[in-house]
């Protein structure tokens, strides 16, 4: 006799051993950078096994796609002289980083519910700080590795 | 045979839900849906349970999936009325409800659920209609006294009030929502010391009780303005939903970087420099706050001491 399955509880995945909360994901937005971030709880939701995986993995492209779009305009109106001030430059990277902690905020809140459900069936869990401090230690190569404003407004960290 | 193992199962479910242990009665439905998966009953109980365990999303595939199969049931009615209510789809809990109380074999806690709904709805009067047919069903049922103790504390009713909720404590002596009202209705009276204890008995049996946590801050507030302002917060921020406090700490961040910008870029560098560290501070308290919050409940619990007349 099989259990029913319920339809919030996460599928059995060889890659559970590297679940990690996420809140640990969410940390590394702010201090390592959305290089990190993003792809880190896309990697955890399929590692979880989570019923909503595609909805999480479809937000993580959309974050960096919504990133691009917004770093690429406000890049466009500094370089055609709408934006003259640094005051009007920095307000407008404070929008786009407030843009991106919203989207991490919102990914690892539906990230919690599975992970609520995961964990009360005994699911594995690894706590992340080497990776964590191996992305905060790398963020300035990371950085590096392309040169120009986009990219640096795409992967820098909330912090 | 199979029928008579499924309702066994069930009425031990309804059991464990009545101990709130969820994940027993989780279990349970499980093992009847294991049984027969095109049981509308069970993925009824199901849904309720998992409400319990406050995993709504999971609740509602559950109540579509019961309404799917069973229809004409009236509980698969009442446990649709209940997850939507929690869902706030208030219209549509009430549309199920009415379908629940229509049957003839209706118990008071389909009246008590309705007149929930209708108190969320806003229609108290036809809430206090439904709580007396309830206890017309069951007089002494405890949801209903305890719902009727809550209208007439709303309305400064305070002696009413207090004997509801005395008779839902006769009662069930045990029962949290009916000691968060007593503990409402003693405050309203002054008698903050009485308002405590019932507090401290709810806590100590889920310290996440939102009543509980309520109920609770309004003592601290009646003690200490500021003491119960961060009480406040930190109850609003443990038992709230997620949005809001995503919201709460996307606009403070604006706010702060904005705030740190202009101040900066107007020649006052010293200022932005301290609102920097007010920022970091605030990040560093939004880490640990809960934390401490979570330490202080412990210890305000860990010595709990109830009253000798208790």
């Amino acid at each position: 006799m099989s259990a029913y399955h319920i339809a919030d509880v996460p599928l059995e995945t060889s890659l559970s051993a590297y679940v990690v909360r996420p809140q640990v994901p969410l940390a590394a937005a702010m201090f390592a950078g959305a290089w990190l971030a993003w792809p880190w709880f896309a990697f955890n939701a399929i590692a979880m096994g989570s019923p909503t995986r595609k909805k999480e993995v479809a937000l993580c492209a959309g974050a960096f796609a919504g990133t691009l779009v917004l770093a690429v305009v406000l890049v466009a109106l500094v370089r055609t002289g709408v934006i003259t001030s640094s005051l009007w430059w920095r307000l407008g990277l404070t929008a786009i980083v407030a843009f991106k902690l919203t989207m991490s905020y919102y990914i690892s809140t539906v990230q919690e519910r599975t992970f609520h459900v995961y964990q009360y069936y005994g699911g594995k869990l690894t706590s992340g700080r080497v990776a964590l401090i191996g992305g905060y230690l790398a963020r300035e190569i990371v950085l590096g590795l392309v040169a120009g404003p986009v990219w640096a407004i795409i992967v820098s960290g909330g912090i | 045979m199979e029928e008579r193992q499924i309702q066994v199962l069930l009425e031990q479910a309804y059991a464990q839900r009545q101990l709130s242990n969820w994940k027993g009665a989780i279990d349970l439905c499980q093992r009847a849906l294991a049984i027969d998966p095109d049981n509308g009953k069970a993925h009824a109980a199901l849904g309720v349970s998992l409400l319990g365990a406050r995993r709504l999303s999971a609740a509602l595939v559950e109540m579509r999936i019961a309404l799917g199969l069973d229809g004409n049931e009236p509980y698969v009615h009442y446990a649709a009325a209940m997850i939507l209510r929690a869902a706030r789809k208030l219209d549509d809990a009430w549309a199920h409800c009415l379908i629940a109380i229509g049957d003839a074999e209706a118990d008071a806690g389909a009246y008590v659920l309705g007149a929930q709904i209708q108190v969320l709805l806003g229609d108290r009067a036809k809430a206090r209609e439904l709580l007396g047919e309830a206890l017309e069903l069951e007089a002494a049922h405890t949801g209903a006294l305890t719902q009727l103790a809550r209208l007439e504390l709303s309305v400064g009713n305070h002696a009413t009030a207090a004997e509801r909720a005395l008779a839902a404590l006769q009662s069930a002596p045990g029962n949290t929502d009916a000691h968060v009202v007593a503990g409402l209705v003693d405050l309203a009276r002054g008698d903050v010391a009485s308002a405590e204890t019932h507090a401290r008995f709810v806590l100590t049996q889920d310290g996440n009780d939102e009543g509980g946590l309520g109920l609770f801050v309004a003592i601290k507030v009646r003690r200490s303005p500021v003491l119960g302002l961060w009480w406040r917060l930190n109850s609003w921020l443990t038992t709230g939903d997620d949005g809001r406090r995503v919201a709460l700490m996307i606009a403070m961040f604006v706010l702060a970087r904005v705030l740190i910008i202009v101040t900066d870029e107007a020649g006052f560098p010293t200022v932005s420099r301290a609102l920097w560290f007010v920022w970091l501070g605030t990040c560093v308290y939004t880490w640990i706050g809960p934390l401490v919050f979570r330490y202080w409940l412990k210890q305000e619990l860990d010595d709990v001491k109830l009253d000798p007349t208790f």
